[in-house]
């Protein structure tokens, strides 16, 4: 009889289903995000473009499984998807000191998703011993690092923690939105500082792709449930969310988030269209195809949104300042030069051709629509299309027109390789067109279309005359200072600003460049708004008039969507807007 | 026959050593290596990169990498660490093999099974209308790349209305226990691949086995056997098709290593879970050692590919004999 007690007991442990547990206090999702309260249960299927390396976001750099591990893990803060504003994230509230460098963070009451509480130690221990590992492969050391010296974290108590700032700093709240919390009880053993015996290297083995799925736990909307190599990945939602729609309804609604691998596009179109793949990014190119079908009936329909996300990077053309022959040095960085080289630039065309019209004029390089940081001034300076003042400005530099070609000073044609990545197809029908216009005056322009990747080690090797590359327009200009402050490594047009120490060379560098790079350190510690903007606005000038990189377009955001799904539409503002966990099966 | 086989597995060791070291100096001919690919990334210092470097001990010079290798094989059976992967590359590379094996598998029993019976019938019905109709297939085999094939499969067969393109399965029979309707799925997405990477294939051998059943058509002993007055089907299929195999059967031993290369571009296309395309990425990223590691296998491949066949020669050809 016992013993049959004890088996019942037993069973009704075993069998009890994990109840949906919401959190004491759980976040309620900016109504921005739904067009109506949705429905539970279905499954959404998405595409990847590749296999995800490992499920260990600081262990690797790989974007597969970085979009499966947003749902899975969460930040302190995050971006509301809506408007791009820091909204609370595991952190409920914040506050910070008065001196600028003590921010203190009230963590909200949540589980992970095997059921252990979160409290203070995990993000004293994820901060410590993950993010700022410099042997993480996935660290980031770097954005914690403020004049030398490393943001400090403390705990106060279970949900209360410090974090103590060098120096005060502007985007801190910004940068912490990419420091997703993971489990200290899960992630200790692969630590070397707390584990005798432990190698430095063995952060980067946790959670690899053959971890069982029960061992990779996470507070997000989301847990893994399978992963069927190189196939697909299986997301389920997690019980202890904290999310919560406008009512009140625990978030995600559909009971099942399926991300199929595909590697080709046109397998990943062909899979959209017949109904297997929910969503998808299209190019301008499909754009008009897949419109026609919406409007005859197909059941899935195409939506334009304005350029208001990072992606799709807007093009830049970039000459290189520091090659070996003096003469083209000399040209490349002579301001006129580069102005003639814009007035060559027809980018009404471009956005028609190339775009299909689903392009706009775009900023240099903060998006137009990032009102916290466009400096619209930079409108007034951009130099609209004309040949001949193209012309005139090359005379004056001292290429000048003999026999229908174009001669430099020392009587040499005037020839130019443009370097572009042939699998990017924006980038390769711009260089097109720009050849067009150069021959146009007489410049023998050589095309040089390569994979992307061989086009990225070119541009860090200085190996190229001129290049059509691009950059994605991050919301805070401070966190993309390796790009356009110039002496950092990805200022790759005008690499003797940096020695070989990864130092900047003030020495090296034009005064406006001296500039900027002033600009950045003021703007890195500033914590007025007000005034950051102010330097990044005078940035953003500096850029538009001297042209160290010369704006082409930017792409609009285009999605095709199946008409099952609730919850994904554009916004006012043309903004795409739906996330995983608030999109719903109609 | 037992010291032959013996005597062939002991020369197989250097060839591989061999082989080893050449493949290990293309990969270092190759600019870069794995961490060049960060050097581009706003994310990542160059601090880090070189960390990552010294970890990983490509900063080490070539022969002591290679030699650190070889060490690992030799000591521990180790094949080494995928960079990407943190994980040992056996595992990867094992974790693969299932599909990659059942789909060249079904590839090349499809080939056998289609090309040999045409060859056949081409060959003896020389220059008839079938014969020219079927050249004319074969010809188109050989000459269209099958990654080309399987994007105009797909898109005959979406175009007809069917909605199983790409990949083994349809998403919800994806890691399921197996059932009938599993199976059927397979069945309904399998055919694309095994004709679209099969074709070319098949279309060499139909051309091979018919040139080589016309030379022995041709040959005295046959119109000895017509003219003694033996049943044509006998002449055909008990003489001279046994001669006329031979060749083919070396062939075989080639196809094994495709078992695990395979056609990269076409796995890619048709979205296989197979190695091709896993390969493909390693190579893109310099992930040396996985791709050592899979070269090495591929080798093996070969040489085990054509001991069997000399083996299955001596087995079917009574001449042949090895001492």
């Amino acid at each position: 009889m016992k013993r049959f007690i004890l088996a019942v007991l037993l069973l009704i442990v075993v069998v009890t289903p994990v109840y949906a547990q919401l959190s004491s206090n759980p976040a309620v999702m900016d109504p921005a995000l739904f067009e109506e309260i949705g429905r539970k249960g279905g499954e959404l299927v998405l595409g990847l473009s590749s296999s995800p390396r490992s499920f260990n976001f600081y262990g690797i750099i790989d974007n597969a499984a970085y979009t499966i591990l947003y749902n899975i893990l969460d930040p302190l803060v995050m971006e509301n998807p809506a408007t791009g504003e820091i909204v609370p994230g595991l952190a409920e509230s914040w506050t910070v000191d008065d001196s600028g460098t003590v921010v203190t963070f009230k963590l909200r009451d949540v589980k992970w998703s095997d059921g252990t509480p979160f409290t203070a130690d995990d993000v004293v221990f994820t901060m410590k011993h993950v993010v700022m590992n410099p042997n993480a492969e996935g660290n980031s050391v770097d954005r914690f690092t403020l004049g030398g010296a490393p943001v400090l974290w403390e705990k106060v108590d279970d949900h209360i923690v410090k974090a103590i700032l060098p120096v005060p700093y502007g985007a801190f709240t910004r940068v912490l939105t990419h420091a997703l919390m993971v489990p200290k009880h899960k992630y200790e053993p692969y630590i070397a500082a707390l584990n005798e015996g432990v190698e430095p290297g063995t952060i980067n083995k946790a959670w690899t792709t053959d971890t069982p799925v029960s061992d990779i736990v996470g507070t997000g909307t989301f847990v893994l449930s399978e992963y069927v190599v190189d196939q697909k990945v299986v997301l389920k939602p997690n019980p202890y969310s904290w999310k919560v729609d406008p009512e009140g309804n625990q978030l995600p609604y559909v009971s099942k988030l399926v991300y199929l691998i595909v590697q080709d596009d046109q397998v990943m179109l062909a899979k959209f269209r017949s109904g297997e793949i929910h969503r998808i990014t299209i190019t301008g190119q499909n754009y008009p195809a897949l419109k026609r079908e919406e409007l005859s009936g197909a059941e899935y329909g195409v939506l334009a949104g304005s350029p208001v996300s990072p992606v799709p990077s807007p093009p830049h053309l970039a000459f290189n300042w520091d090659i070996d022959d003096p003469e083209l040095r000399e040209i490349f960085r002579n301001d006129k030069f580069r102005e003639a080289v814009e007035y060559t630039i027809d980018r009404y065309r471009i956005i028609e051709d190339v775009y299909n019209t689903l392009a706009i004029i775009p900023g240099v390089p903060v998006l137009p629509a990032n009102t916290a940081f466009y400096n619209p001034e930079i409108e007034e300076i951009m130099r609209p299309y004309d040949l001949e003042k193209a012309k005139q400005l090359l005379d004056e530099v001292g290429i000048t027109l003999k026999d229908g070609v174009r001669v430099l000073p020392s009587g040499r044609p005037f020839q130019i390789t443009l370097t572009t990545a042939v699998n990017v197809q924006p980038h390769n029908d711009i260089a097109v067109i720009l050849k067009s216009e150069w021959e146009e005056l007489g410049i023998t322009t050589h095309l040089q279309l390569i994979s992307s990747t061989l086009v990225g080690q070119k541009r860090t090797a200085g190996e190229f005359e001129a290049i059509i590359e691009a950059f994605g327009n991050q919301p805070d200009p401070q966190l993309r200072k390796a790009i356009w402050q110039p002496g950092r490594p990805l200022y790759y047009w005008h690499r003797s600003t940096m020695d070989e120490n990864q130092e900047p060379v003030l020495e090296n560098m034009e005064d406006w460049e001296r500039r900027v790079f002033d600009l950045f350190e003021l703007g890195e510690v500033e914590m007025d708004p007000v005034q950051r903007k102010a330097y990044y606005d005078e940035w953003q000038a500096i850029y538009a008039e001297k042209l160290p990189v010369i704006y082409i377009a930017k792409g609009m955001e285009l999605a095709a969507v199946n008409n099952k799904l609730g919850n994904v539409f554009l916004k006012d503002n043309g903004q795409i807007v739906g996330t995983n966990y608030t999109i719903f099966i109609k | 026959m037992f010291r032959y086989i013996v005597r062939r597995f002991l020369i197989m060791i250097p060839m591989l050593i061999l082989i080893s070291i050449l493949c290990f100096i293309v990969i270092k001919l190759q600019p870069g290596d794995f961490t060049t690919q960060f050097l581009t990334d706003p994310r990542i210092t160059p601090e880090m990169v070189n960390q990552i470097r010294e970890r990983l001990g490509l900063d080490e010079p070539a022969h002591i990498q290679y030699l650190t290798w070889v060490k690992g094989i030799i000591t521990r059976g180790d094949f080494g660490y995928s960079f990407a992967y943190k994980r040992p590359v056996q595992e990867l590379i094992w974790e693969r093999m299932g599909w990659t094996v059942a789909v060249a598998a079904a590839t090349i029993v499809f080939t056998w099974v289609v090309a040999i019976p045409i060859g056949i019938y081409s060959a003896a019905h020389k220059y008839s209308v079938m014969d020219y109709v079927l050249t004319f297939v074969g010809f188109i085999g050989v000459s269209v790349p099958s990654f080309f094939l399987a994007l105009v499969l797909m898109y005959i067969h979406l175009s007809l209305g069917g909605t199983a393109v790409g990949g083994l399965f349809s998403q919800q029979y994806i890691g399921a226990p197996w059932t009938w309707g599993k199976f059927v799925d397979l069945l309904k997405h399998l055919w694309i691949p095994v004709i679209a990477i099969g074709l070319s294939g098949t279309a060499g051998l139909i051309r091979l086995m018919r040139g080589n059943l016309l030379d022995v058509l041709g040959a005295q002993y046959v119109t000895t056997a017509r003219a003694k007055g033996l049943h044509p089907r006998i002449v055909v299929y008990k003489h001279a098709v046994r001669n006329a195999i031979n060749p083919l059967i070396s062939i075989f031993g080639m196809q094994l290593p495709e078992l695990i290369s395979g056609t990269i571009i076409a796995s890619i296309v048709l979205n296989l879970p197979t190695m091709g395309p896993f390969f493909y990425d390693a190579l893109l990223n310099s992930d040396q050692y996985l791709v050592m590691t899979f070269l090495m296998l591929s080798a093996f491949m070969m040489l085990i590919g054509n001991l069997i066949a000399d083996i299955l020669l001596a087995w079917s050809d009574p001449r042949i004999w090895y001492d």
